[in-house]
């Protein structure tokens, strides 16, 4: 039986980041490796034969100078061991121009060898690129803390992290669950789960992970329900289903109905806020507990702020705000802040608000993201945040955690 | 950061021009107004004859589908079939079709209708329908065989009578062959419904008009001829260029030259300042080529850098006792072809050879725009190979080193002299985003989607 033990504090959280950054970047370090060098160096070395040759190397490619520098080194290190000597050109018997270059989906090392009046002999291996992207943070007086949790090239529509032994972490594809754990190294894959719909996916397809108390999660997609079981290995069950989704989180219970063809919720609410029960169809929602009431904030589709209180319905233009909001609860401030995806021309942000008086002011500075934020939702227990974005220059997508605090 | 990166970045930058207002999600409705010199008298991706490819590439990917798609790197991916083997000597491969996938008239999709499709277009390929997809058998192994079913061409069409029937994103509401046609958004898309509720197309629109009406608010997307992206950029208008993914080359008629006319050919390929005619004529919108294929597709390009060198122009000119005239042939229809056609000319004259641009039908060079069709550099050359008409040089391998062989055995044959890489050019109003540049130039409308401010 899966067993989750009760979340570990704050300070084995970030023990835990440290760990995960660790491992990240031991990952990215061993993706820079160069496996071609020995296979481009026996190709050269079975044109030219043992002997004095002279070697340039030219990087056309999008690898790093210190990148290129590592595989010069390589080479140069593999072609000794072929018995090339490295001389001038005018001592060389040999010439040897090594081009580092790449097309979308390899790279692409190219040798051409002039061995004295021959035709120039060209030389070439190929090998998958490994692209990656690198988080950046930005801090303020309140900071609105980023983490990366996890990159991938297909789809993801959310993202929810089990804080047990081991940690566990679920990703929510458009047509399946992978569930993995963490395993000291790194994230290693424990299970895929297939989501079984009948209709197509609306081209906006959104989802939503909620963890739950008696079963590992639920999942939300347009039109269909998804609950797995508890044990391992772990089950998904999906039906078609018109349920309402969760908006908010365990301490702000409101739910909504999704328009299951489209990319937004219709507006109709339960259980309500106090006797509103409908709103114009909307993206987002965040939930800010006030005293004796929850003031709730609806980015619309027609691109407003609606914040309602149980009583009144408040239109606001929101200046600059995007469509994803989501709450979360921190020790800073009024102890809730509104996340807010913001409008650029390029690339999203998302930044924390307070809001007072119905009036929002910005709480923390932004935290920048390479392409556009596809999901933004609050976890289940409101202290941190889950956002997926899709970077618009390499197409893949990249999961972070965000959570506020008031130490720098 | 390195030139090549750069220019990456500069690129990535240019097909972000209009994405996704940056924090908003996609907007559902809205009609889509499209003005297209072409002039499609045909909507069949299988037209070799059309004389506008590149359009009739960006049409088909609205109304039909193809067995395979291409995923964001290039790479097979599932499209109307959701899996896909092959037997171990690639000769043999089955095909699983989509389950419940419609037609625009409701019919399901069945592994008799995709059969009869690839068979109009593929004849040597040997085609089976079963259960619940098909089997195709090639005749010499082919491991690119899933690139090649994504190539539009390959789009699963039901003919019938006239009528052209496909699963795509879109159904023709409305259809003037040569001037006009309404598509509409279907609400059964097997990939979800496209955000847009029609695209309206205003074909045979001249360049002029289409600017014109871009200006007064009337149309929201117009194509934009060589050399004119920046100049509309510097106008203050949102434009958008896809990847380099037409070549512009000259195409010799006869195959098989003699020894004399191989270093005529190469004289001309020396002659003509291909850096001019980028900088000059195409304003900057073209990069000078040696080869077919692009760089950022096959990663050798350099390799095949082009030369000016009209010293050993006239030198290969002079070796030659009798120096034939030829005639060059260009589009008429397209001003940025005559203007290139001309300075070819005259770069032949200063070379001493005898080049006259010619509207006769049959000239003994032709200038053409050919679109590159894969991102596969096999398939790639293969499909560059059939529009134009020159013998495939035998496949040894799959490898990148085979497709440098490949290309590099398509230019000795001295059929064809690459001038220059040129991107499509689109500009659009302000309230169109979503836009995402195809491997082919498409214009990817079904994610398109329109916001509410106009320019």
């Amino acid at each position: 039986m899966l067993v989750f033990k009760p979340k570990v504090g704050r300070t084995a959280f970030c023990i835990l980041l440290f760990f995960l950054f660790f491992a990240l970047e031991n990952t990215l370090a061993a993706n820079n490796r160069s496996p071609g060098t020995e296979q481009l160096a026996a190709k050269i070395a079975s044109v030219t034969g043992p002997g004095a040759v002279s070697i340039e190397l030219e990087n056309k490619s999008s690898l790093d100078n210190n990148q290129s520098d590592e595989i010069r080194r390589q080479l140069l290190s593999q072609l000794a061991s072929h018995g090339l000597r490295f001389v001038n050109q005018d001592q060389a018997a040999a010439t040897i121009r090594v081009t580092l270059s790449e097309n979308l989906a390899t790279y692409i090392w190219i040798a051409a060898i002039q061995v004295g009046n021959n035709p120039t002999a060209i030389e070439m291996v190929s090998m998958p690129r490994h692209d990656s992207a690198s988080p950046t943070l930005q801090t303020g007086t309140i900071t609105l803390h980023r983490t990366l949790l996890w990159t991938q090239a297909a789809p993801m529509l959310d993202i929810a992290v089990l804080d047990g032994n081991p940690p566990h972490m679920i990703v929510l594809e458009p047509d399946q669950v992978v569930l993995y754990r963490y395993q000291g190294s790194g994230w290693e894959q424990q299970d895929a789960m297939i989501i079984t719909h009948v209709h197509p996916w609306p081209r906006d397809v959104r989802g939503r992970l909620v963890t739950r108390k008696d079963h590992l999660f639920d999942a939300y997609l347009p039109g269909v329900f998804c609950q797995s079981g508890n044990r391992t290995p772990v089950t998904l069950n999906c039906r078609e289903s018109d349920d309402s989704w969760p908006l908010g989180n365990d301490l702000l219970n409101l739910n909504g109905f999704y328009a299951s063809t489209r990319n937004f919720f219709t507006g109709v609410l339960v259980p309500g806020i106090g006797k509103q029960s409908t709103v114009p169809s909307f993206y987002s929602a965040a939930g800010l507990p006030r005293a004796g009431y929850i003031l709730w904030l609806f980015a619309a589709t027609d691109g407003k702020i609606h914040m309602l209180d149980g009583v009144s319905d408040q239109v606001t233009q929101a200046a600059g705000w995007g469509d994803e909001l989501t709450s979360i609860r921190s020790s800073c401030g009024t102890g809730w802040q509104v996340l807010a995806s913001t409008r650029s021309s390029n690339s999203d942000s998302i930044r924390a608000y307070e809001i007072a008086d119905r009036a929002a002011s910005p709480a923390t500075l932004s935290v920048d993201f390479e392409g556009s934020v596809t999901s933004l939702w609050t976890a289940t227990d409101g202290t941190t945040a889950f956002a997926v974005s899709r970077d618009g220059r390499t197409g893949g997508y990249e999961a972070f955690r965000l959570s506020v605090s008031c130490i720098q | 950061m390195r030139r090549f990166v750069s220019a990456l970045v500069v690129f990535s930058s240019l097909i972000q021009v209009a994405p996704c207002l940056g924090g908003t999600r996609p907007r559902y409705g809205g009609t889509l107004r499209v003005n297209m010199q072409a002039a499609l008298v045909s909507l069949d991706p299988a037209d070799a004859n059309s004389a506008d490819p590149v359009a009739l590439d960006e049409i088909s990917h609205l109304l039909f589908d193809t067995l395979v798609r291409l995923d964001g790197r290039g790479n097979p991916a599932p499209g109307l079939a959701s899996t896909w083997r092959s037997d171990s000597g690639y000769q043999r491969w089955s095909f699983t079709l989509r389950n419940n996938v419609r037609l625009s008239d409701g019919t399901i999709l069945t592994p008799q209708i995709a059969t009869a499709s690839l068979r109009s277009v593929n004849p040597d390929w040997r085609l089976v329908a079963s259960d619940d997809g098909i089997t195709i058998e090639v005749s010499s192994a082919c491991p690119q065989l899933p690139m090649q079913i994504a190539l539009t061409r390959n789009s699963i069409v039901q003919r019938d009578s006239g009528r052209l029937l496909g699963s795509g994103p879109f159904t023709l509401s409305s259809w003037q062959p040569g001037k006009h046609l309404i598509l509409k958004a279907r609400e059964d898309y097997w990939k979800g419904r496209p955000f847009l509720d029609e695209i309206d197309v205003d074909l045979n629109r001249n360049l002029r008009e289409q600017t014109i009406s871009l200006d007064l608010g009337k149309v929201d997307l117009i194509d934009l001829a060589p050399g004119q992206s920046q100049r509309t950029t510097s106008e203050g208008r949102a434009t958008v260029s896809s990847w380099t993914n037409q070549l512009l080359c000259l195409v010799f008629r006869n195959g098989n030259p003699s020894e004399d006319e191989q270093k005529l050919r190469e004289a001309l390929a020396l002659s003509v300042d291909r850096k001019a005619l980028a900088s000059v004529i195409l304003q900057g919108d073209g990069t000078p080529a040696g080869s077919i294929l692009p760089n950022w597709q096959s990663g050798y390009a350099f390799l095949f850098a082009p030369s000016y060198d009209l010293r050993r122009a006239r030198e290969l000119r002079d070796e030659v006792h009798l120096v034939t005239a030829w005639s060059l042939g260009y589009n008429g229809t397209d001003p940025s072809s005559r203007l290139l056609a001309e300075r070819i000319a005259l770069n032949a004259q200063d070379a001493g050879l005898r080049l006259q641009t010619s509207m006769t039908p049959n000239p003994d060079i032709r200038l053409e725009r050919i679109l590159i069709t894969s991102p596969d550099t096999h398939v790639a050359l293969d499909d560059v190979a059939r529009q134009l008409g020159l013998p495939m040089p035998k496949l040894t391998g799959a490898s990148t080193e085979d497709a440098y062989q490949m290309e590099k055995a398509l230019l000795e044959s001295r059929r064809i002299i690459p001038l220059l890489h040129v991107p499509a050019n689109h500009a659009l109003a302000g309230n169109v985003h979503g836009w995402s540049s195809q491997w082919d130039g498409g214009l990817g409308l079904a994610d398109v989607w329109l916001g509410t401010s106009r320019p």
